[in-house]
């Protein structure tokens, strides 16, 4: 167990919600995109959150050797396993003047729903709020101990 | 005579679990939005309180961050509710900061016996 634990957990949780209103503002971004950089319809993209263990870094192989840390398992924070694409079709508007509109006249939008990345969006905003939270009172303790040397 | 006794010993042991408990707790906010993620927890009273009870050098405890399984599920298989874990995140961060108040009471009353403090 390192010292400053708390706050790697919390930062990483940081950067994984970030990473998710990329994504979201990407997916509004492109909410009428008929062509993406295949030549198909955007497709809205989706992030994969994973749990992730502490046993890798330096501070928990350290405190394993030394017996500082119990058997159980060391929190390692958040991390993003990947980006994957929404595979569900568009819904079809028929608009013959545009130019990707098929032989019937309709045209395949992409299966973006402004409302749900709306949603998402405040999801994602909350979420990092209260990781910020976690990160301030895992500070607050760490300055109060730093008190004991004064 | 030891220089440090049971006491200051105790409130060490608890502070290393106060903070193995903050990391356990980061976790959970962290995972709030993992599918299939079971919230963690310390229950570093209980330990401490064992060890006490049954005369353990309270600075050989161990710690163990646990799976909580009696926690509600939600839909996705993910435990966490983010209100539960601030206000536990929050009190704590007050445990800790209270019992490093202590700590420090006590050192400061060590310093000056032995003439170090002024």
């Amino acid at each position: 167990m390192g010292m400053f634990d708390a706050l790697d957990i919390s930062g990483s949780a940081l950067s994984a919600e970030r990473l998710r209103m990329d994504v979201t503002s990407e997916n509004l971004a492109n909410a009428q995109t008929t062509r993406g950089a295949n030549g198909q319809p955007y497709r809205r993209k989706e992030v994969v959150l994973q749990e992730m263990g502490g046993n890798s870094s330096f501070g928990a192989t350290l405190a394993g050797v030394m017996g500082g840390a119990g058997s159980g398992e060391t929190p390692g924070g958040v991390q993003v396993a990947g980006i994957v694409e929404d595979q569900s079709q568009g819904q079809l508007v028929y608009d013959p003047s545009h130019p990707d509109a098929n032989a019937q006249g309709y045209v395949r939008m992409p299966n973006v729903e402004s409302v749900t990345e709306m949603t998402d969006l405040i999801t994602e905003s909350r979420s990092y709020e209260a990781n910020v939270t976690a990160m301030q009172t895992a500070k607050s303790m760490y300055t109060k101990t730093l008190d004991l040397l004064r | 005579m030891n220089l440090f006794d049971t006491t200051d010993l105790s409130l060490q042991a608890a502070i290393r679990g106060s903070s193995l408990r903050q990391t356990a707790l980061a976790q959970n906010v962290a995972n709030a939005n993992t599918p299939g993620y079971q919230r963690k927890d310390v229950d570093f009273e209980s330990s401490l309180r064992a060890a006490m009870a049954d005369g353990t050098n309270p600075d050989s405890v161990q710690f163990d961050v646990t799976t909580d399984p009696s926690s509600p599920m939600q839909p996705d298989g993910n435990s966490v509710d983010i209100d539960v874990e601030s206000s536990k995140l929050a009190e704590n961060g007050l445990t800790y900061e209270s019992l490093v108040s202590v700590a420090k009471g006590r050192i400061e009353i060590l310093q000056s016996a032995i003439g170090a403090g002024s």
